[in-house]
Order: structure tokens, then sequence, then C-alpha cells
């Protein structure tokens, strides 16, 4: 009888084995929509991540290019009318390579550019032309020098001595080591900020057993927000640190749960707790009399009220949705290193640090026609999270004071989202920091 | 021809040419595992199509470990378990006392004459428990235990099921083979 058993499952294993049978034509017509359909929040993330790096790099190069290769504009142009012209008694290309003393004279334009009795390589033409026109020409030539200090100057066609504007034109560099001559200017170390982020949360794949894999496919982050205001400090050119206060609000989508209104009546029980709901997040449990739940794909609604005992539709509640929608809201706390890369009009940032997130709410709802349904609480949750985030962040100079944040920012929980047994889902999110920011 | 890993690659980066690749490659014989699940056609279309959304939008977690095939497998059997827990309080268990007996009861275990088709056929004529639980343990390999969990029975009853549906699938294909030994010998 054993063998006859044997032979019988070994019969259909290996009948069925490699058996092969073409599926109905519409059925990938049908499978197509919704996985471009899921994939779509994704997609357009990265899309927005990738659109803004692209343009901030193609912005950063714009203006680079620009500084390189428009004819520079005399930046000491307000100070021509007060300069006195200058006699040169050479004429001729000798005169192009003596040096030319420029007494108090940069002093009185710039307050710190040159010190005193520097000597400055001065450009010379024959001819006297009271508005020369600045060309590239002998540029690498011509370079005022004095301690510590090499400041290239453009050569110009016409005479130059007259006017000691044009051998200080818009070629003139600060090398980075001359920095220690600026007289000692009080350097904005504060600034406080405020912006706000979409934020996509996602979740790892599960290696656990059937139960909480069933759960955790049936369940969907949707996309969340966070927004606040914060301060940071510059430690040095550098770095700096800062922190603030955030408020997060983090969603997610428990699909294939049926929803009615009207239980009420029929709730023959005291407490309110009528159906509990296993997620990945905790457990759901209803504090509406009125709302009953049925799982349609499992069994991760727990109730007295099973199928066997109670019909909604037969009763005639009303169906309220499929989907059940939780809700957390954190109050965030963070912690953040902030690199400083590049240091220009745009500067780039490298983002690092800890953020401590403090729930400060949560509820589950369902959607009926656009309003909102209230269904319970989730039990279960961490009321503390710990977050580690590493971001790039470019920051826009408007002014002194001003500048514009945009920081595309990953984001990895360190202690999971709930306390549910066998089901440790250590979410991580990306988002798109977005902000304004006033130093002080 | 692109060979499986950069096909999900493809998939995984939003390529609708992969998507489709992948889906030709595998949907035939997926497709034989959802009608062996189902009772009826339409049934394991639906089981084919949720499968399907769920193996592209779990391609991210697969790690390239054993079988990509049987990997997809578990899914689309998965999804089948779904479907029969949603449905399972709709069906009726037939009384084995029903199934017409056959001509003849051969005690021989020939069974030449079958093909995976009537194999299939007769599998899908099963009712739903014994069709599930004979799946789950003479196919896939799982122990009774892990059945009363995957689909909320006891041990006792996924036995019990499982002795049915090899009774009833004995006489079937007795029947089957029987009929076939009639008309070659006829």
């Amino acid at each position: 009888m054993v063998n006859k058993e044997a032979n019988i499952d070994l019969l259909f294993r290996n009948g069925l084995r490699d058996l092969e049978v073409l599926p109905p034509a519409e059925a990938w017509d049908n499978i197509l929509p919704v996985i471009r359909r899921r994939q779509r929040p994704v997609i357009l993330l990265r899309s927005a991540a990738v659109a803004a790096i692209l343009l901030s790099i193609s912005f950063l190069a714009y203006k680079w290019s620009r500084e390189f290769s428009i004819t520079p504009v005399n930046p000491f142009s307000a100070y021509e009318n007060a300069v006195q012209p200058v006699d040169n008694p050479l004429q001729g290309r000798a005169a192009r390579q003596l040096p030319f003393v420029v007494n108090n004279l940069t002093e009185q334009r710039t307050g710190y550019i040159l010190a005193e009795n520097r000597t400055v390589p001065v450009a010379a033409s024959e001819e006297n032309i009271p508005q020369p026109s600045v060309t590239y020409a002998d540029v690498p030539e011509n370079t005022i020098s004095s301690d510590n200090i090499g400041i290239p100057v453009l050569a110009s066609s016409a005479t130059g001595l007259r006017y000691k504007t044009t051998v200080m034109d818009a070629g003139f560099r600060m090398p980075a080591e001359t920095y220690y001559d600026i007289p000692a200017e009080k350097q904005k170390r504060w600034s406080v900020y405020a912006g706000a982020s979409p934020d996509y949360y996602m979740r790892p794949g599960l290696n656990n057993t059937e139960v909480p894999d069933q759960i955790y496919q049936s369940e969907q982050s949707r996309i969340s927000y966070s927004g606040g205001i914060g301060f940071a400090y510059k430690i040095n050119r550098k770095l700096s640190i800062q922190s603030g206060i955030y408020y997060a609000s983090v969603g997610n989508e428990v699909a294939g749960i049926n929803s009615f209104a009207g239980f009420r009546p029929f709730d023959q029980t005291k407490g309110d707790h009528n159906f509990v709901v296993v997620t990945a997040s905790g457990r759901i449990y209803t504090d509406n009399s009125d709302v009953f739940l049925r799982d349609i794909s499992g069994d991760r609604v727990l109730t007295r009220y099973t199928n066997d005992v109670f019909d909604p539709v037969k009763s005639d509640l009303s169906y309220l949705s499929n989907s059940l929608y939780q809700n957390f809201s954190y109050l965030e706390m963070p912690f953040i290193l902030r690199y400083k890369l590049i240091d220009k009009s745009i500067d780039f940032n490298l983002i690092g640090g800890l953020a401590y997130n403090f729930l400060v709410s949560n509820n589950v709802h369902t959607v009926i026609d656009g309003s909102r349904y209230n269904v319970g609480k989730t039990e279960g949750l961490n009321p503390i999270l710990v977050s580690s985030s590493m971001g790039m962040g470019i920051e826009y100079n408007i002014s002194d004071k001003f500048s514009l944040n945009l920081e595309p920012t990953f984001r990895y929980y360190l202690n999971p989202f709930g306390d549910m047994p066998g089901v440790k889902i250590h979410p991580y999110s990306f988002g798109v920091f977005s902000g304004l920011s006033f130093k002080f | 021809m692109p060979d499986i890993i950069n096909i999900i690659k493809g998939c995984l980066a939003g390529s609708r040419r992969d998507q489709e690749l992948l889906y030709r490659r595998h949907a035939a014989k997926l497709y034989a595992v959802c009608l062996q699940y189902s009772g009826n056609d339409d049934e394991a279309r639906d089981i084919l199509q949720e499968g399907f959304i769920k193996i592209f939008e779990n391609l991210i977690h697969y790690k390239n470990e054993g079988s990509f095939e049987g990997w997809m497998r578990r899914i689309v059997v998965n999804t089948a378990l779904e479907k029969y827990r949603s449905k399972h309080n709709l069906y009726r268990v037939d009384d084995i006392d029903a199934i017409p007996e056959p001509d003849a009861s051969p005690e021989t275990d020939d069974y030449s004459g079958l093909e995976a088709g009537d194999l299939l056929m007769i599998i899908r004529d099963l009712p739903p428990k014994y069709r599930m639980v004979f799946n789950l343990y003479a196919i896939e390999g799982y122990s009774h235990k892990e059945i009363s969990q995957m689909i909320n029975i006891s041990e006792g009853t996924s036995k019990s099921n499982l002795s049915r549906a090899r009774i009833i699938l004995q006489k079937k294909v007795s029947l089957y083979t029987g009929v076939n030994k009639k008309v070659i010998s006829g």
C-alpha cells in the first residue's frame, strides 16, 4: 500500500515536472500596467534625485565657466575717479618691465589688498588712452608680486601708466595662503534654517517564515514627508555641526484588509478591541466599535467575529475600502556633521550623522470617498527610533546671509519600527531636503 | 541570448523589454503550476498574473542563491495558497463515495499510457482541499506540519486529505489506464 502511495506521488511529480502550457495572451497585458504603476514612485524619486544633481552640476559648471571666460570687468572701477594719474617718465618696451611703486594707493582702494610700499610691475604702452581696453595678452608675464602675494596682471594694449587701475584687473586672484593678510573680519558662524523634504521609505526583504513574509508582502510604504527648523554652528571653514527639530510623518498601506462601517449595532461586547490586525510594524487594535475588518487573503485579522460567525454583506454593513493606512508621526532631533567639499557661490557638502526620532502620534484609518475613517492604533511600536543618515548637500548662496539648500539624503534606521516577533524591519528612506538658511 | 542575471538586472532597472523577456521565458512553465493548483482556467490566469507581479516586485530580494526558477515557483505556489485561503470556505469537499468507480480495478502500476496533460486533468479534478494538500506534499515536498500551518488545518486533517486525494487519484488513474487498455486491446 505504501509503495502504491509513493508510486502515485512519483507518477504525478515526475509527470508534471516539465509540463508547460502557454498562458492566455492577455495575461501579460494585465501584468505590465500593474508593475509599471508600482515602479513609478521609485522611478520618479530616482529621476528627481538625478535631475537635482545634474542641475546643480550644470549650474556650477556654468558659474565656473563664466568666471574664467567672460571679459573681465575692472573691480576697481568704482575708485577710478578717485585715482590720481601718475606720470610715467619712461616710454617704450623697457618701461613695461620696470617695477612701479604703488604707495598707499591700493590701500586706499581696497583697504587690505596690498600692504604699503609693495612693488608692482605694471604694464605700459606707448600710447596714452584714457580708457584702455583690457585684454588677456601677456598675462603670464605680468604679475603683481610682493611679500607672499602673486597677483596676475592683465596687460593693456594702450597706455596703462596713467591709470593704475588697469593693471589690477579682473585677473586678480588672491591665493588661498594669503588669507592671513585679511584683517580679522567677523565670521558668520551661526545659521538657522527651515526646510522640508518628501521621503520615500523602503524596507529590505525578509528571510523569515511564511507568515511574516505574507504580512510583509501585503504592505507598502507611502510617500512621507518631514519638515522643521534647525541651527548650525560652523566649527571652521570646512566643518559645521547642525541640529534642530523636525516633524516627520511616515505612512504605510496594509492591503487586502476589507473594512466595513455600521458594525456597532451588532457589537455585543463591551470592549472596543473587536479586531486585531497583525502587521509588520506591530498590531493594529481597533478603537472604533463601528468598524468591521476582514482579511481577504490570509489570517492577519484576529477576531471572534470570524466568517462563520458574522457576514458583513448579509448584515448590510457599508463597505469602505480594502486597505488600511497606518500613520506614524515622529519628532526628530538630528545631530549632523557637514563637511564642505567646495566653497564657492555654490557649496557642496558631505553630510552625515544620527537622528533620534520620538514617536508622538500613531493612528490607523481607512478611506471612504476621499475622507478618513478612523480605525484604531498600532501597538508595539518602538517609541524611539535611531536613524543614521548620509547625503550630499548643495548650498547656493543667494547673498552673504541667505542661502538655498538642496540635500539628497539616504537614511537607515538602526532599530526596527516595531516589536513584532520574528519581524525586524530596519527601513531605509531616501529624501530630498530643500530649505533656506540664514547666517549670522 | 541574455542570461538570467542580465535579465534580472534589466528588470530591476525598469527595462520593459527585460520584463517581457522574463515573462515569455518562464510563463508557460509557471502557468502549468497555476493550472495544477486551480480548478478552472480563470483562477489559474489570476494566479499567474498575481504571481508575476509579486515576482517583479520582489526581484530586488532575490539573492542569486539557488535556482531562480525554483524561487519563482515558490512565489506562484504561495500566490495559489493565498487564493485558496481566501476562498476555501466557499468550496465543498466532494464525498469520495460520489466519485464513480472504474469499470475495472487493475492491480498493475502500468501508467505508461498517461501523458502529462492527462495527469494535469486528473489532478485538477480533485476537490480543492485534497488537491492543495496533495500538491504541497507530493509535488512540492512540504511536511504535514508545514502544510497544516500553511492552510490552517490540523496535521491529522492534512494526512487524511492526502490519503483521500491518493485514493481518488489512484482510482482515476486506473480508470484512465483501464480505458486506454480497453481502447488498445479492443
